[in-house]
């Protein structure tokens, strides 16, 4: 019953802001934009225009898949990863602090309530304000892509309860900080000072996991350059190649170890952005994109099969070097992505408990 | 003889700075009584109010409320409380605020609108239910936060400070509405430093200063204690006391203005000091019943015997 309470009041309370309507107003309009675009035979279709693009038509394409990927890398990734998820910190971030001032914090506690559940019952109360944007973005998505793609995909609602959770480990956080500092714009900036950090940690982690994969990539193409130069002449000298291979050695160990470092750090911070593309890695799953992408690297030229040094390379191929990126993204599970960030946002909901139990008011 | 409200052996809260805010305060409220808990301000009211109510942690604790321990939620579910200076969520209207505050204290969902529309109509906004708090002026808050405090149906009420910013009919109103709750059989835990208003209503008090209890009674015991006679006579004689009277229980005399005090409201205790007085020639003007007021009560209490002066109210250690 108390949680119900709760949930209710939270919802009139964020609904009560002008912020939930214009977050929702953009949400219809990110969705109206993405009815606009169309795929044709020739290319992109915007309105009555078509964008004539050789490599983004019916004929690479489906519409449907087109549709999928579009709702992923503009309204997951980019709408719901980011901008809805900035409103809803702007919007729920004063929640904390009012629920601890002075005049209400006393009328809540003086309840046969636990702090504790009164914490997380308010924290719950302020991811609906995320969970319901999401679901309303998601049935308008799942509407167009049905209605103008042809393509009724229920497996893109994995984004609902995926946004949701990602955006419960940076709301955590929010949460403590603004019970903590009884300020909502002091927590709506650390927070988002926080997310800032995750995301400069995430991108130099994939930066330097990416040279240090290639750098092995790279010694695995040298390698392969002295098997062959041996089966073609046993006495071959392959010193200019062991001696191009250990020079590349120490880089790679001060690359693994830094990258060693960062993932440790990783692990124990909030993902937020491989939460979110783990939708794109289940869309792509689900509408069977995998294939697409595995003609897309079959196409490439020659050109752009040979090793053009995206990451310092200069033997492994491009597509080698993305492929074994991709491979070790993928090798990363759900239980990581998702169980260490909960692990995280458990923790932070712990210490936000313990503060509000046992702080006087 | 049935267990008490409150039976609040010993508090003691000590904030960070060496503040003692609550030493070692004890009182006892009974069931069915109107209780005023007075004190300057800072001497530890509300703090007492929140302990009880575990907002505040106190630093020792012994006693019961509601007949079990302090600190424990599960009472709480019996207890109405209106917290000076409340806010009620200036985005719902009255009747959502007062059904919400039904719901957290674990009101089922058909009785809650049902008394929310009652007890509205009972501290006078009926007219207002559906308009947002936030258009409220602030004796409507402090009567929507009332019907808030009681939409439980507690059987103890704390209310601090409830006439905060009402007007005078309204003021008027709420003590009408605290009798009628102790005629309904309900404990009302009042915390005021208006003593004009807790005179009226009260059936007992308790003094807090510098964080304990320093005078605690029925309001009609503490009142007798100070009360007295005045008795004027004339008498055309040397200015100097009118023999006898003081062996018959004056206790005070002014000789200059023949004005002997009586320190009982006993009648017939007045009568030696009144034989005496006309056996020593003297005519009665006046035998005049003076009841101590709470506010000298208070005073007393709260000034330093010594010097005169208020004693701060709170204590640093």
């Amino acid at each position: 019953m108390q949680l119900t309470a709760m949930l209710v009041d939270t919802y009139r309370e964020l609904s009560s802001r002008r912020l939930f309507w214009l977050s929702l107003a953009l949400s219809a309009l990110v969705v109206l934009s993405f009815a606009l675009v169309g795929i044709n035979e020739e290319g992109v279709q915007i309105l009555a225009w078509t964008l004539d693009i050789p490599f983004l038509n019916t004929r690479t394409i489906e519409a449907g898949e087109f549709y999928k990927l579009t709702f992923y890398g503009l309204g997951v990734r980019f709408w719901l990863g980011w901008l809805a998820c900035l409103l809803a910190l702007v919007s729920s971030a004063g929640l904390f602090p009012e629920m601890v001032a002075g005049g209400t914090v006393e009328t809540l506690l003086a309840r046969p309530v636990s702090r504790w559940r009164l914490y997380l019952f308010k924290f719950l109360g302020g991811l609906l304000f995320t969970a319901l944007q999401v679901t309303v973005f998601c049935v308008a998505s799942f509407l167009v892509i049905g209605i103008r793609g042809n393509a009724w995909e229920p497996g893109i609602f994995v984004a609902v309860p995926m946004v949701t959770v990602m955006y419960s480990y940076l709301f955590s956080v929010c949460a403590l900080l603004g019970a903590w500092t009884r300020s909502g714009i002091a927590a709506l900036l650390l927070t988002v000072l926080f997310w800032g950090f995750l995301f400069m940690l995430n991108v130099s982690e994939q930066m330097v996991n990416s040279f240090r994969l290639a750098r092995l990539e790279e010694f695995a193409a040298i390698d392969r350059t002295m098997e062959k130069r041996r089966q073609k002449d046993p006495q071959a000298d392959v010193s200019d190649l062991q001696a191009e291979r250990d020079a590349g050695q120490e880089g790679w160990r001060k690359l693994d170890t830094a990258h060693r470092i960062l993932l440790v750090a990783k692990t124990a911070l909030p993902k937020t952005d491989e939460t979110t593309a783990l939708v794109q890695r289940w869309i792509v799953d689900a509408a069977n994109l995998g294939a697409v992408a595995e003609e897309t690297e079959e196409s490439e030229t020659p050109a752009r099969r040979k090793g053009r040094g995206s990451f310092g390379t200069t033997r492994a191929r491009e597509s080698d070097v993305r492929k074994a990126i991709d491979q070790d993204m993928e090798s990363r599970g759900v239980g990581w992505i998702v169980g260490t960030s909960l692990l995280f946002e458990a923790l932070v909901l712990g210490l936000g408990c313990r503060h509000f139990a046992r702080r006087d008011f | 003889m049935a267990d008490p409200a409150i039976d609040l052996q010993s508090v003691r809260k000590t904030y960070g700075g060496g503040v003692h805010a609550l030493r070692d305060a004890a009182l006892r409220v009974e069931r069915g009584e109107i209780f005023g808990l007075l004190g300057p301000n800072g001497a530890g009211k509300s703090t007492l109010v929140k302990v009880l109510l575990t907002v505040v942690r106190a630093t020792q604790v012994n006693g019961t409320l509601l007949g079990r321990p302090i600190g424990q939620k599960a009472p709480l579910a019996r207890v109405g409380y209106l917290p000076e200076h409340h806010r009620l969520p200036p985005y719902l209207t009255a009747r959502q605020a007062v059904e919400f505050s039904g719901a957290l204290s674990g009101v089922p969902r058909k009785d809650r609108r049902q008394r929310a529309d009652g007890l509205l109509d009972r501290v006078g906004l009926s007219n207002w239910k559906d308009r947002r708090v936030s258009t409220f002026s602030k004796g409507m808050r402090q009567r929507a936060g009332l019907a808030a405090a009681l939409v439980n149906d507690p059987e103890l009420v704390f209310l601090d400070e409830p006439t905060d910013g009402v007007d005078p009919v309204g003021r008027k109103e709420i003590r009408d509405l605290l009798v009628g709750l102790r005629s309904e059989g309900r404990t009302v835990f009042l915390n005021s430093h208006l003593l004009s208003e807790a005179e009226q209503v009260c059936d007992r008090v308790a003094i807090l200063l510098q964080g304990r209890v320093v005078r605690e009674g029925r309001l009609i015991d503490l009142q007798r204690e100070g009360s007295r006679q005045e008795l004027v006579v004339r008498w055309y004689g040397p200015a100097q006391p009118l023999p006898g009277c003081e062996d018959a229980g004056a206790v005070d005399a002014d000789a200059s203005t023949r004005r002997y005090t009586l320190a009982t409201l006993d009648a017939a205790a007045a009568q030696p000091a009144l034989d005496a007085a006309r056996r020593a020639g003297a005519v009665v003007i006046s035998l005049t019943p003076v009841r101590e007021g709470l506010e000298s009560l208070f005073m007393k209490a709260v000034t330093d015997p010594v010097t005169g002066r208020a004693l701060p109210p709170g204590a640093i250690a």
